[in-house]
């Protein structure tokens, strides 16, 4: 098992442990559903509840980092680890998707010791558009062939 | 053998897998690119915990690294 696979059971573990629902959002859950990108960091969707809100201490104690804002523009907070970064994204991703509505259409993929529960391919593909930064309009091609090549394998 | 790489096996049932799918779905998907479509079938079919690396880290230098 690489680093980088470590990681992302160790974050579905200290989400678990910490009692934080959480949808892996953006590139990771692309890549846990067969799309060959790289990226440099995770991103998970939670709800902004005071109870959530009180326990990210929790899961910044298991992670062995500080939740810090990433923008004065923004609500998500960011937890650097010794492997990689964390970001935790509020309520909704760009495209206006979302909790509810993510989680009726999530995925969940058997990583063997865990189970991540992650967003459908075509929700990431719809806020990567909506977000339209560069590093997410270039991702778009790769992102929608490997959303035709999965429907292929469904159909045979 | 690094720690992160896959046993010669797996590696040969993987690569066994994607010829086969990759020959199978190659017509019926002919305006995908074939490296590009080879990268999607690894990344479906390659179990997890194979040690597959998808975190960039920029060095001091700016350099990128996995």
């Amino acid at each position: 098992m690489s680093s980088d696979e470590a990681f992302v059971l160790e974050v579905l573990a200290a989400l678990r442990d910490s009692g934080v629902e959480a949808i892996v959002v953006g590139s990771v859950a692309a890549l846990l559903q067969g799309a060959p990108l790289t990226t440099d960091d995770m991103d998970v969707l939670i709800r902004d509840t005071p109870a959530n809100r009180s326990k990210l201490k929790d899961l910044e104690q298991r992670l062995g980092g500080k939740a810090i804002a990433l923008s004065p523009l923004s609500s998500a907070v960011r937890i650097t680890t010794h492997q990689a970064h964390l970001d935790i994204l509020f309520d909704e991703i760009p495209g206006g998707l979302g909790f509810q509505g993510l989680r009726a259409r999530s995925a969940r993929v058997d990583l063997g010791d865990a189970v991540a529960v992650v967003a459908s391919l075509e929700d990431i593909i719809a806020s990567k558009e909506a977000a339209g930064r560069p590093k997410d309009l270039a991702q778009l091609p790769v992102l929608r062939d490997t959303l035709r090549v999965l429907r292929a394998l469904k159909k045979s | 053998m690094q720690p992160d790489a896959p046993a010669p096996s797996d590696l040969e049932a993987l690569i066994a897998k994607v010829q086969q799918e990759q020959a199978r779905l190659a017509p019926l998907l002919p305006d995908i690119d074939p490296g590009d479509l080879n990268s999607i079938l690894v990344a479906i079919f390659r179990p997890w915990g194979m040690g597959r690396r998808f975190f960039i880290r920029r060095l001091p230098s700016g350099a990128n690294v996995f």
